[in-house]
């Protein structure tokens, strides 16, 4: 069988380091193996703690993860299980939270 | 330092609750310190705080000590062992489970050097998904020698969730519960040997909370609105009682200290109502409303606020209920003599989205009056103020830059009343590795949501 493809991940808020992440990779995985600490908690898509925004590209993640559709129509994907489909552009960590939460009580309802 | 021996004969804790009153006041007070959601890479961990206050330390943090992976989401935490085991001269309180809500974990910490206790074993949290199914850890009691602890979610997240039981190895034994039929989702529960009696509550499957608090899961049902009465020895739900909009999301449980007692109180939280549930005369759960927190209106939102009744308990002497109302951001006492109608006796605000107290000892408070632990003798009440991480990151999002804070109120127990202390307060934006989140509370000895008299 021949190798998974490989995809080109920057990280933008980290001095715009790039590494090659294999399809059957996370970019968390390949994060922490290149020295780039990023919050981790669950490490199975379940807990949000890892969540950052995809800039650009697209990435696979598995159904039912903890984001909710509002978060993943904010661009955000959980690094701990996103693995790339195609060259991605990534901002990652707290400082790239903005918009991850809000307070329901003051967003009108739909 | 009382280590909540009583006497030398017996096992951990008081003779009764009654005798635990008299014990020493506290010197030592531990609590959870959390980095997840904060941006500092670094794990939880328990922080030693002296209360103490002869001693030149008073009101700091004096010792760390630090959990063996980042992420755990430290959050509540229980004992080995408690009065229940009193009449035990072989039992001790010596460890404090400390269970991480997002890793599974469950840290298991000796505190035979109370001032700095140690990390003395972990159990895996993907240890405990593969052999029961079951994740998110929350509530920890002492069984006798075992030990269960109530689990928000399967292995996958989603609910019910169930109850774990551990050994007094700190072994898998495996799931305590013949039958969880009955249970949409759970969080804590509060049991009664004596009355063969368990009460759980619900908040939802960790796939919900996990990512933060949105309208539109409670609109799908996604959250709990029930409360459970167990069949203790069958270990299965004898009945359940579903509360309808008034008891949205059911939280902490407390049954009165006295044993002999079958009352205790419980709040939904997102209704904000306390309830009160007893055993009548023909052994039927009760249950009834005695105190309802209006939601207000805040200039600027469409929709109306909720007070968020996020934690509740009970004194020792089973006569005064506080709790904390964490997006208002005031703590309130309330007389329970007359059990069916609590009167209001004191209240204080600390921060909280209404901005009544921003700033309090010179400290400008992140978030509001959320975790609260009682004095044995029922006269000291400490406070902090983060809730959840990604809660917090909703609703007080400066607190992960500017960490949470503690704080002490003094409470008068012969007329009712409540003062802030002006002279304690510990602020963890000021922790040596960041600013960090404080939640729950646990003295050494033993405190009043830790112990239950068979
Ligand atoms: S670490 Fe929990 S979702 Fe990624």
């Amino acid at each position: 069988m021949a190798d998974p493809a490989t995809h080109k991940v920057t990280v933008a808020n980290r001095g715009g380091r790039t590494f090659d992440v294999r399809e059957d990779q996370t970019i968390l995985d390949v994060c922490e193996a290149n020295g780039v600490i990023l919050p981790v908690a669950c490490r199975y898509g379940g807990c949000i703690t890892c969540a950052g925004r995809l800039v650009s590209g697209k990435v696979r993640q598995p159904k039912g993860t903890a984001l909710n559709k509002r978060q993943s129509q904010a661009g955000y994907i959980l690094m701990c299980v996103a693995h790339p489909k195609q060259d991605c552009v990534v901002e990652v960590g707290v400082e790239s939270h903005g918009d991850l939460y809000q307070n329901p009580f003051s967003v009108p309802r739909k | 330092m009382a280590d909540g021996n009583g006497k030398a004969c017996c096992g951990p804790g008081y003779a009764s609750p009654a005798e635990a009153i008299t014990a020493d006041r506290e010197k030592l007070l531990y609590t959870v310190a959390l980095y997840v959601g904060t941006g500092v890479e670094k794990p939880d961990y328990l922080a030693t705080v002296d209360v103490d206050p002869d001693s030149p330390t008073y009101s700091s943090v004096i010792a760390r000590t630090e959990m063996q992976q980042i992420g755990d989401e430290l959050h509540h935490s229980g004992w080995n062992a408690c009065s229940s085991c009193h009449d035990d001269a072989s039992k001790s309180r010596r460890f404090l489970l400390m269970p991480g809500v997002r890793s599974s974990n469950i840290n298991v910490i000796d505190t035979s050097d109370a001032t700095n206790p140690s990390v003395h074993k972990v159990v895996s949290g993907d240890d405990i998904k593969a052999k029961t199914n079951l994740s998110g850890p929350h509530t920890v009691h002492c069984l006798g020698a075992d030990i269960i602890i109530s689990m928000l979610g399967d292995a996958d997240g989603n609910g019910p969730g169930g109850f774990l039981h551990l050994n007094e190895n700190f072994e898998i034994v495996g799931r305590w519960e013949n039958d969880n039929a009955g249970m949409n989702y759970n969080y804590d529960f509060w049991y009664q040997p004596r009355h063969n009696m368990m009460v759980s509550s619900e908040w939802a499957a960790p796939n919900t909370f996990m990512p933060g608090f949105d309208l539109d899961d409670v609109a799908a049902g996604k959250y709990g609105q029930s409360v459970h009465f167990w069949d203790f020895n069958g270990k299965t739900i004898s009945k359940s009682f579903d509360l309808g909009a008034e008891g949205m999301i059911p939280l902490e449980v407390r049954g009165l200290h006295d044993p002999t007692s079958n009352h205790g109180y419980f709040a939904a939280t997102l209704s904000s109502n306390v309830f009160h549930w007893w055993k009548d005369d023909n052994g039927e759960i009760q249950l009834e409303k005695v105190i309802d927190i209006p939601t207000i209106d805040v200039e600027g939102f469409p929709v109306p606020m909720p007070s968020l009744i996020t934690d509740i308990l009970i004194s020792m002497d089973d006569k005064y209920l506080y709790f904390a109302n964490w997006l208002h951001g005031d703590l309130r006492q309330y007389d329970i003599t007359d059990r069916s109608n609590p009167k209001m006796t004191g209240q204080v605000w600390l921060g909280g989205m209404l901005g009544k107290a921003p700033e309090v000892n010179g400290i400008k408070v992140q978030g509001a009056p959320q975790m609260i632990q009682l004095s044995l003798d029922g006269k000291r009440l400490y406070v902090t103020t983060s809730l959840f991480s990604s809660w917090d990151n909703q609703f007080y999002p400066d607190m992960k830059d500017k960490g949470a804070q503690m704080y002490l109120v003094d409470c008068d127990v012969e007329n009712g009343g409540m003062t802030i202390n002006p002279d304690f307060v510990v602020d963890f934006g000021k922790e040596p590795n960041g600013p960090s989140r404080c939640h729950e509370m646990r003295y050494p000895g033993g405190d009043v949501t830790s112990d239950i008299w068979i």
